[in-house]
């Protein structure tokens, strides 16, 4: 009447249900948690940015055919305390700077880009207190000029969960910044006055 | 030996195998994606994405955003690698969106692996679909079965010994 394969059958039958149920309790705890601790309203403030130019002529920095291409950079000042995102059910938490801008000759077009991320796999570690860190990426734009270009920094979030959908959002508090060449500017007036 | 006990027998194992063919086909109708539930195989993305944990994609979605992580194929490579969106570039008026994208684990962006010369992604025709949801290591057996001479062989004992098992 029982056989062997009809127990194996009936026990992982019922380890998975088990094992389904066990998720949805996880995965619904840590929803309820980052609602609780208002991690979707995190406040930060990105300041004191500083922008750079410089060009490059290889092909891994956006450069057709050996044309100069404006490489942009910046220095800027962080703090915010993701630790809200930090539940049971979080594996780590990838934080992210990222501008967003208009085309100059094609104002339809829009983009976005990152300057800075961070792989946080620790609460302790969420509580972010930065003072004039580098960019981690050179950025260039599809068109040639970059200069003159209005930025808009956020501090977006994504968290990497032990099982479930990945969660993003993104902090409160952003920066409006006009990109200018920093470094070549200077340079030339250096010369002027020393001239 | 009964011919109509054998034959109901093999009229289920088709059910079964249809069953889950038909299952699959239709997740990848409705997730607009070809392979909607994939392995992870390399490191590039740890500690978020270690090798054997399995993904369940989206390709319902018109742009991706940055941050996303996104399975992508290039043209003249078979296997499909899932890495992170860390600029787009897209236009109101028409469909079109350019992506770069970037391994977690890797120093530098992907450039180097975009076939032709590309220096970006283009959303429409190489992003095969977009990680909604996540479960650790389950995978692995994949894996395990794809790289081990011995590991195809132990499945098949174990399918002919639960037949036997099953003829009670």
């Amino acid at each position: 009447m029982f056989s062997l394969s009809q127990r194996i059958q009936t026990l992982s039958n019922q380890a998975l249900t088990f094992a389904c149920f066990i998720f949805v309790f996880v995965i619904a705890t840590s929803w309820l948690q980052l609602i609780q601790q208002h991690a979707f309203m995190t406040p930060s403030s990105i300041d004191n940015i500083k922008t750079s130019i410089n060009l490059r002529t290889s092909r891994y920095y956006g450069s057709m055919n050996g044309k100069p291409k404006e490489n942009s950079k910046i220095l800027f000042d962080l703090n915010t305390d993701l630790s809200p995102l930090f539940n049971w059910n979080t594996k780590q938490v990838f934080v992210y700077l990222t501008g967003e801008y208009e085309g100059q000759l094609r104002p339809q077009t829009k983009s976005e880009v990152t300057y800075w991320d961070k792989i946080i796999t620790k609460g302790d570690n969420a509580k972010l207190q930065l003072k004039n860190v580098r960019s981690k990426y050179a950025v260039w734009d599809l068109e040639e000029v970059f200069v003159g270009r209005e930025l808009t920094f956020k501090l977006k979030w994504n968290i990497q969960p032990w099982i479930g959908p990945l969660i993003y959002g993104e902090a409160n508090g952003n920066k409006t910044i006009t990109i200018t060449s920093g470094k070549p500017a200077n340079v030339k007036n250096e010369k002027k006055s020393s001239a | 030996m009964n011919l109509r006990f054998e034959l109901t027998r093999f009229l289920n194992l088709c059910f079964v195998l249809s069953s889950a063919f038909m299952f699959w086909k239709g997740l990848s109708l409705a997730t607009n994606s070809h392979s909607p539930i994939v392995v992870v195989l390399s490191g590039s993305m740890e500690p978020a994405f270690q090798r054997g944990d399995v993904l369940f994609l989206w390709n319902r979605n018109q742009r991706s955003r940055v941050g996303d992580v996104v399975i992508y194929e290039v043209e003249g490579k078979s296997i499909p690698i899932v890495h992170r969106v860390m600029r787009e570039h897209h236009s109101e008026k028409n469909n079109k969106q350019l992506l770069l994208t970037k391994g977690d684990n890797n120093a530098g962006n992907d450039i180097p692996l975009y076939a032709n010369k590309n220096i970006y992604l283009n959303k429409q025709s190489d992003i095969v679909g977009t990680v909604k949801g996540y479960i650790p290591q389950i995978g692995y057996i994949t894996i395990w079965i794809s790289e081990n001479k011995y590991a195809k062989f132990a499945m098949m004992g174990l399918l002919g010994l639960s037949s036997l098992m099953s003829n009670e």
